[in-house]
């Protein structure tokens, strides 16, 4: 019998969002500490992907950490907050506790998906790139497609994602999640 | 930098010959896996698939497979069957079932679920259930570029091997010239899928003859319109055929550099692109002195912060570059000066995908399909209320009655058509009278439409086109990088008139308006963007004509969408007063 040449350890089921906020200055040199390079044209195509990392792991790039970024390739904060205030991905404030990306591709449009946008500006008063007040929702407009037209509407909230998606369970889908992470919990979940 | 490790038991390569000793082994082991005793279960897990639970699905298979091997292959492209099993018994061929949820997959390793089976990979019926390439949506379909999605591992550098990967990259390695190289792409007549259909041999060639070193080659696996996910697909199905096709075109262009813009909204296929090049580079296919040649291939993965202007071939060098993504204006063109000033040849990543099967089996083979101005095959997408929705992949030139009627199953019930919108955010809208013509890069433009990158949305008619018109304008307002006026200033101008239509404040002057401010626009940006961003505009007005003209005359928006139809203060007191 032939044994596969990578057997596969059960990939962990995503967790419920942390809702991290705070940017450890000391992580951000640990991973930065990563981004290695031979020379000055390395170094500035090295930006965009230390950004994102950053990005991606705190929800957002605090002006600190964009310094420390700026430092480590070898250029400006001037430059960093160019990259960053031009890339749609980049947000320079903290996320909500629980961060929502709603789809607006070409598919969700079609399906409806501007309703839901009108739904959380009336429900929570805010609209692509804030966060409510109270910090318990930030939520993102997706100018792309989340790949998953067939289930169009779809919405990401934390690490789930929900399939044809109308007005009523949007907020639904939200106070679960601000109720408890226990009602989050995968297995609860209709994937649509 | 999340950094992918090659898988632990590979070894470099140093010499032709090791190579092919190496290939034959993969061969092996391919075999031995699919015609040994062993029950193999295969789930398909790709970015679509895993929004509805598939890796959850995966997991249970770890839990239940006992003696069986499991498998993480890619999706297949057929979004409504997701999540999928795919088991090979012994002896017979492999049969794939879905959709299914994670208490279905016991019972379908088991064997007792064929309620959920779809149908048989292969070419012979297992009991009743029958091949796959009997359903419409398989039957019609020419899998090139997608022969290896839902069938290899796609962390598998061996397994993509083994059924053919690097067999072009061997072949301008040892065996043909640059030159030949170049005159296979030439003949082979393969244009350019990014949208604007620019015959690659061309680009190739002056990539070729540059004569500033080193040169580069950059793959555009940006993919940031709102209509099309065909190159995340290829990334999550078969990441080798891509980065083979980078490694073509460096050898063919003499680059000794290559790089792979892909966009961040796939996480996905960014780690199974990068994983394949760890691999790669492991095995010495990549590096100093591949395989003892001389040559060297260096590969760097690049990915993009979600803005769409970067798709555009001279902002996405800057985005590289570490600066904002803002086009310059040409000449120089990029295959004279790209990246960091030096001759850069960029494609899109399906067409350099195509690449590998066009050295391997000649120009002339691929010249045989399609259409006169269109070779080979397209992948496509479709959007909207269609009752099937997924990647395929089909000859050039089929109608888009086939297409929606055949393949994707026609619209959904309780939808009634109204139209199709082609290019993303580039193009028209086409209507029935398109359906019959034979779909290539030039035959929809004279009915405003263009096959741009294969991104089809299907909308019904309660889809108000006003409003879409609206959404297509917004966008390209949206996206503006803001570097040129007319774009900068004139997108928003166009979405304040919709507005005023949308709200019942229009007047018949402001579609005369629509039409000038559009042409300023067209003729004055400086880039793709800005050119073609009023286009959905004036073709929406131009196909949809009575529709404005309703919400402008009469005041109503049939569709009940715009806010003009939107019970105003006075008939809600009305109502009130009523009950
Ligand atoms: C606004 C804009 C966005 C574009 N986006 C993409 C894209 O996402 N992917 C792509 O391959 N080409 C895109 N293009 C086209 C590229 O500029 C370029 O023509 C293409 O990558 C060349 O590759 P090809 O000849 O293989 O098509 C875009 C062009 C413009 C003007
Ligand atoms: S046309 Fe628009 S996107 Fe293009 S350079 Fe001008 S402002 Fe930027
Ligand atoms: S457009 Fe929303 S998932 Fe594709």
């Amino acid at each position: 019998m032939v044994q596969p040449d990578h057997t596969h350890a059960p990939r962990p089921v995503p967790s419920p969002y942390t809702g991290r906020q705070e940017i450890d200055l000391d992580q951000v040199r640990e991973m930065l500490s990563h981004f290695t390079y031979s020379d000055h044209e390395e170094a500035q195509e090295l930006i965009l992907s230390a950004l994102q990392e950053i990005n991606e792991h705190f929800g957002w790039v605090s002006h600190e950490a964009a310094e420390i970024v700026a430092d480590h390739l070898g250029t400006s904060a001037t430059r960093v907050f160019a990259i960053l205030t031009f890339y749609a991905d980049f947000r320079t404030t903290p996320r909500g506790h629980h961060h929502m990306l709603l789809c607006h591709g070409m598919s969700c449009y079609v399906m409806g998906s501007s309703k839901l946008v009108q739904k959380v500006r009336d429900e929570y008063g805010i609209g692509d790139g804030d966060t409510t007040p109270d910090g318990q929702l930030s939520v993102q407009v997706a100018n792309f497609c989340l790949g998953v037209c067939d289930r169009s509407p779809v919405v990401k909230l934390d690490d789930e994602y929900y399939g044809h998606v109308n007005a009523d369970d949007l907020t639904d889908l939200v106070n679960r999640a601000i109720e408890g992470r226990e009602a989050m919990h995968a297995s609860e979940v209709n994937h649509g | 930098m999340v950094s992918v490790k090659p898988s632990a038991h590979l070894t470099r390569l140093n010499s032709k010959d090791d190579y092919i000793a190496f290939r034959e082994h993969a061969h092996r082991k391919w075999d031995a896996l699919w015609n040994g005793d062993a029950t193999l279960v295969s789930v398909g897990v790709g970015s679509s698939s895993i929004a509805k639970g598939a890796l959850e699905v995966l997991e249970q298979a770890h839990q239940v497979a006992g003696d069986a091997i499991v498998r993480e292959v890619s999706g297949n492209g057929a979004f409504w069957m997701e999540p999928w099993i795919e088991i090979k018994r012994p002896g017979v061929d492999p049969v794939v079932y879905g959709p299914l949820t994670v208490d279905d997959v016991a019972g379908v390793i088991a064997g007792t679920r064929d309620d959920l089976a779809v149908g048989v990979r292969g070419e012979n019926p297992v009991g009743d259930i029958r091949p796959l390439t009997e359903i419409d949506f398989f039957k019609h379909q020419v899998p090139l570029l997608t022969r290896n999605a839902g069938v290899i591992e796609p962390d598998s550098i061996e397994d993509a091997i083994a059924r053919g990967a690097y067999d072009g990259y061997f072949k301008v390695l040892f065996e043909i010239s640059q030159e030949q190289a170049i005159a296979e792409v030439t003949t082979a007549n393969v244009r350019g899928r990014g949208g604007g259909g620019f015959p690659a041999g061309i680009k190739w060639e002056s990539g070729r003859k540059a004569r500033n070193n080193p040169k580069f080659i950059v793959c555009n696996s940006h993919e940031g319109e709102p209509n099309v996910y065909k190159d995340r697909h290829l990334h999550e199905c078969d990441p080798h055929r891509i980065l083979e096709g980078i490694m073509i075109a460096c050898i063919a262009c003499g680059a000794e550099r290559g790089y792979n813009y892909i966009g961040g909204e796939y996480p996905l296929g960014i780690r199974r692109f990068r994983k394949a090049v760890a691999n790669a580079e492991r095995l010495g296919l990549i590096g100093k002195n591949v395989l003892g040649t001389g040559k060297n291939v260096a590969i760097r993965v690049r990915t993009g912060g979600g803005a769409y202007v970067c798709g555009e071939a001279s902002a996405l060098m800057y985005s590289i570059m570490g600066v904002r993504g803002q086009p310059r204006t040409k000449p120089p063109r990029s295959v004279e000066e790209g990246l960091w000033k030096r001759p850069t040849v960029a494609n899109n990543t399906e067409t350099l995908a195509n690449m590998p099967d066009i050295i391997v089996r000649g120009g002339e083979w691929y010249a045989s399909l399609g259409t006169e101005n269109s070779k080979g095959t397209k992948l496509m997408t479709m959007q909207g209320p269609s009752k099937l929705s997924g990647v395929v992949e089909v000859e050039m030139g089929v109608t888009m009655r086939h297409l929606l009627n055949d393949i994707y199953g026609g619209m959904r019930e309780g939808y009634t058509f109204k139209g199709i919108q082609t290019g993303g955010a580039s193009a028209g809208p086409i209507t029935e009278d398109a359906f019959d013509l034979a779909i290539d890069f030039d035959s929809l433009g004279p009915l405003n439409g263009m096959l741009g990158s294969g991104g089809w949305v299907l909308f019904d008619e309660d889809v108000c086109a006003v409003d879409m018109a609206r959404y297509l304008t917004a966008f390209s307002r949206y996206e503006s990088c803001s570097k040129c006026v007319p774009c900068r200033l004139g997108n928003p101008a166009l979405v304040e008139i919709l507005d005023r239509i949308r709200f019942g404040r229009g007047s018949l002057e402001d579609l005369a308006l629509i039409r000038r401010t559009s042409s300023h626009i067209i003729e004055l940006s400086l880039c793709g963007l800005g050119q073609v961003a009023p286009v959905p505009l004036v073709a929406f007005l131009d196909t949809y004509e009575e529709e404005f003209r309703q919400h402008i005359v009469d005041g109503v928006c049939k569709c009940g969408v715009c806010p003009i139809s939107a019970p105003s203060r006075e008939t809600m007191l009305e109502e009130v007063a009523a009950d």
